[in-house]
């Protein structure tokens, strides 16, 4: 925690917060950091005049100054079965990470926001501020159930319409998928969300252990694929993930997304410290 | 590659490969593992199925390698073999010689018969299934050492308890008794008492083990036999050998103390010998003497003798038999005389020679005759002998006490010339009757005969040896009537004039004529051979020959397994023999003052315990040049046809089947290895 208190978050993009956080906006206002300059008016403040472009040009210019405002951080996190799997546990790992960036937020004064989603959004906790809403933060991440079958699209989808707010969009998942993750990404899209995707795996999907004639049980919808695992089988598999986690990343990068992979294995604390750090997430 | 049970094959592949396709066939059990997702499982096995070449083989990898397991283990249960002998029937007879010869060590230190048995083994594995097979072994005897059998084992065990002897080799009992055995009995049917015999035998292999030296192989009778299923292994390829072929040890007729031994000594190998042969005397060395004996006959001397005789020996070339002489050899008292050839040959059986030389002590004779014209002729006739006569009158005899005439059961004296007195007192012992007979049964007189010639005789009987029968007219002689048993050595027209019967312990030398006739007082001869030179030469052979303990000779030498009969003193009950290997068959029963023993095929010295001081022992001697020419025959004639050799080895069936379980094992390691580790080609 102590670590997490010296992090804070850059957006890539300045967004106009409904109070001042202490996030420089780029709206024009108040503070001390100067953004630009325009013609003056008779009725401006007399004290923003620029004289020594006056003594240059003898035309008189008023500096305009960054708007401090609060950055809105939300957490986009699946609560879908496939997510309570594997050693150790993605769901487990996801509310971790959730609770820290949650954190950072809060210690910010940045208003975050955290929305649970499966078929749809199944739970939100609306937009909190202060260090001393940690404890919500905690009990909402603890109560998430994972007894859904996931719906991307449909989640982006309502999340998109409701919450229309810029800022900061963390989507933790695994992205397993069946109908496909190209439309519920898209769906973030239409608003101008500094997004990012993190892409949360076990180490039982990345390197799966296993070994004759089974029948691999889908936790989400039952489904059923009977298999002799052969080693051929097993490479063939890592391929096609290694592919899908590319085809992710292609297609999150081309649109501005953010994609982070992470396995379960790596502490959720070297993904804040470093991780996101590298990526330009928290300074 | 043959197999020797390919129903075995079938039965396995049968009961296992459908069962086991049938099973990857059935839908697996799988275990049901739950995933996060089975997003990218499906297409990962939709591209492999897509992907991979014979797909379907792929995942029948495990399977085609357990066929291949169950094959192999089929293939095992068949009883392959990478080489079979020429498929013999599913009945064989199989006949070992144990002869004197097959004691030949050959190369690499077996002997022939540990070789013959061997190849017989072999001959048992090479049965197929369900075969069934007999086991004889031969020497002066034929043994079943197994009855018809198909355990293998059993056979194999049998063969080798086969034990070597030093006797000859008798064929044709062999044959017989396996004749006797491949006909079926059926004893009686309910209701019906007789037994019928029924010969309904299956055809049989006869594969004869042998060196080819069989005595009576030209007597052997085959007409129950397929001559084409009579095979013949030979044994061995050594021919050396120089054994001792006779032997005789003499008192010198003059100078008794001393003793005169002679050996004959034959080399039988193709090659020059020198050796020496040394004589001992109750196992003191005496003496040795160098000889040097040419070669034996050359290896295509074997030559077919006369049809109906036995193969012959071929006649030893100039010099390579010699008569090798020990004189003056001074030794008082009965012992053993011993010679011994110091050479390194194919058999040791006939290098030594042994005879047992008895106390020089005289023959005692009791003539049992009436007046002295009667008693004068046998008195003269032995007077140059070293016989003491005691004279009894045959009223004195027939009155005389018991312990007069007999010790026990036993006569006391060594011969007993009864002159015209029938009589039924004859305790064990020899006796020769003049124009009388023995009551016993079996022995009668009918008449006499006045009116005939003598026209027949043998002469090579040791008893008229040297006698000119041709000299010997009789007047008149009895006409008797023998057993069967008896030997005729002189024949009239119609009845024997002399005649040899060993009846029991007893010899009976029965002479139908007297050699006086009285007729009322008045003394005439009956012949006049009693004035002739012979009948002196007759008295002393005859007494010679009956009295056995040999007063100047040794005691004659039996064959391998013949049996022999020797006195025991009074009241004994049983006996002990002491064998040449110095083994003891202990507790033999003694039949009327005498032990009969037949345990003969080893050479040497047999001695009786208790035993009659100069009957106790007796020696056992190859004396046989049929067994001493081992060279192995490259022809085997039995009765009058050749049969089928083949020199060597019987070729053995090389079992694969270790190669398969070896084949067996390795893929269902590399079944192990696929199914654990998950590797496919």
């Amino acid at each position: 925690m102590s670590k997490l208190d010296q992090l804070s978050f850059v957006s890539r993009k300045i967004f106009a917060g409904k109070l001042r956080g202490e996030r420089l906006s780029k709206r024009r206002g108040e503070s001390v950091e100067f953004a630009d300059y325009r013609n003056y008016v008779v009725g401006d403040d007399l004290r923003f005049l620029d004289w020594n472009i006056y003594a240059r040009l003898e035309k008189l210019f008023l500096k305009l100054f960054l708007q401090e405002e609060d950055l809105h951080v939300n957490l986009l996190i699946d609560v879908s079965k496939s997510m309570d799997w594997g050693t150790p546990n993605k769901a487990l790992y996801a509310r971790r990470i959730a609770a820290a960036v949650a954190y950072i937020g809060l210690i910010n004064f940045d208003r975050v926001s955290i929305f649970a989603y499966a078929n749809g959004l199944q739970h939100e906790l609306p937009g909190v501020r202060g260090r001393r809403m940690m404890f919500k933060v905690i009990e909402f991440l603890t109560r998430m159930e994972y007894d859904s079958v996931g719906d991307l699209p449909k989640a982006t989808k309502q999340f998109a319409v409701r919450h229309p707010q810029t800022g900061i969009l963390i989507v933790i998942s695994d992205f397993f998928d069946k109908s496909g993750y190209e439309d519920g990404l898209r769906y973030l899209l239409s608003r101008p969300y500094d997004c990012y995707a993190m892409h949360v795996l076990s180490p039982d999907e990345i390197e799966p252990e296993l070994a004759g004639d089974l029948r691999l049980t889908d936790i989400e919808d039952d489904d059923s694929a009977e298999v002799t695992v052969s080693r051929a089988l097993i490479n063939r598999y890592k391929h096609n993930l290694q592919a899908y986690c590319t085809q992710l990343k292609e297609f999150c990068t081309r649109r501005g997304i953010n994609y982070l992979f992470t396995s379960t294995e790596v502490p959720f604390d070297q993904i804040l410290l470093s991780y996101f750090r590298n990526r330009g997430l928290v300074k | 590659m043959n197999f020797l049970s390919p129903g075995a094959i079938a039965i396995a592949a049968g009961l296992t490969v459908p069962p086991l396709v049938a099973l990857y066939f059935l839908k697996l059990k799988r275990e049901s593992k739950p995933i996060s997702s089975t997003l990218l499982w499906r297409k990962a096995v939709e591209d492999l199925r897509v992907n991979a070449p014979f797909q379907r083989l792929r995942g029948s990898l495990l399977l085609l390698l357990q066929l291949i397991i169950l094959a192999l283990g089929a293939l095992a249960l068949g009883m392959p073999m990478f080489q079979t002998v020429e498929t013999h029937d599913d009945t064989q007879i199989l006949l070992v010689d144990q002869s004197a010869s097959m004691n030949v060590i050959e190369a690499g230190g077996r002997t022939r018969l540990e070789i013959a048995k061997e190849q017989a083994k072999r001959t048992i594995d090479n049965m197929g299934e369900g075969a069934r097979a007999m086991v004889i072994a031969f020497c002066d005897r034929a043994t079943v050492v197994s009855s018809f059998d198909t355990d293998k084992d059993a056979l194999k065990k049998n063969i080798d308890s086969i034990e070597p002897t030093q006797s000859t080799s008798n064929l044709g009992e062999a044959m017989s008794l396996a004749e006797a055995y491949m006909q079926n009995m059926i004893i009686g049917r309910q209701g019906e008492p007789d037994v019928e015999i029924r010969s309904n035998a299956p055809p049989a292999a006869v594969t004869l083990f042998t060196d080819g030296r069989i005595q009576d192989a030209d007597h052997v009778a085959l007409e129950k036999f397929n001559l084409d299923k009579i095979h013949v292994v030979t044994i061995g390829t050594r021919a050396d050998n120089v054994g001792i072929v006779a032997m005789a040890a003499r008192r010198h007729y003059e100078r008794p103390q001393f003793l005169e031994v002679t050996a004959s000594v034959r080399n039988f190998g193709p090659k020059p010998v020198k050796l020496d042969a040394a004589l001992y005397v109750e196992n003191n060395l005496v003496d040795i003497q160098t000889l040097e004996l040419a070669a034996g006959p050359a290896p295509d001397g074997d030559k077919k003798s006369s049809v109906g005789e036995a193969p012959a020996v071929p006649t030893a070339p100039d010099g390579s038999e010699m008569v090798v002489a020990f004189d003056d050899i001074e030794f008082e008292g009965q012992g053993l005389v011993e010679v011994v050839l110091r050479v390194d040959d194919a058999l040791s059986a006939d290098d030594r020679a042994w005879t047992i030389v008895p106390d020089p002590s005289r023959t005692r004779v009791l003539i049992v005759s009436d007046n002295a014209p009667f008693f004068q002729p046998f008195q003269e006739a032995l007077k140059e002998s070293p016989v003491d006569i005691v004279r009894m009158k045959p009223a004195e005899y027939e009155d005389a006490p018991d312990e007069d005439i007999a010790d026990g059961a036993r006569s006391l004296f060594d011969v007993v010339i009864l002159d015209r007195h029938d009589t039924a007192r004859l305790p064990q012992g020899n006796y020769m009757f003049w124009g009388c007979v023995p009551l016993v049964d079996g022995v009668s007189v009918d008449g006499t005969v006045d009116d005939e010639l003598i026209f027949n005789w043998d002469e090579t009987h040791p008893i008229l040896r040297h006698v000119s029968v041709e000299s010997l007219n009789v007047f008149k002689w009895l006409r008797l009537k023998l057993p069967k048993e008896a030997v005729s050595l002189i024949d009239g027209a119609t009845s024997p004039v002399m005649a040899y019967w060993a009846h029991g312990a007893s010899q009976y030398l029965i002479i139908a004529f007297s050699l006086i006739t009285e007729d009322h007082g008045s003394y005439s001869l009956n012949t006049y051979w009693v004035a002739n030179p012979d009948f002196v030469v007759f008295m002393n052979n005859a007494v010679e020959y009956l009295a056995s303990a040999i007063a100047t000779t040794g005691k004659k030498s039996i064959t391998p397994g013949a049996p022999v009969s020797l006195p025991l003193p009074a009241g004994t009950k049983r006996a002990t023999v002491i064998r040449p290997d110095s083994t003891q068959d202990k507790g033999l029963p003694a039949a009327n003052q005498m032990l009969h023993y037949g345990r003969t095929r080893l050479v040497g010295e047999y001695r009786v315990e208790p035993g009659v001081p100069g009957n106790d022992a007796f020696t056992v001697n190859l004396f046989n040049s049929q067994e001493s020419y081992v060279r192995p025959s490259a022809q085997v004639t039995l009765g009058s046809q050749i049969v089928k050799t083949e020199a060597g080895s019987v070729l053995v069936n090389e079992p694969a089947w270790p190669y398969f379980l070896l084949g067996l094992l390795a893929v269902l390691l590399l079944e192990w290895i696929i199914y654990n580790r998950r590797i496919f080609v």
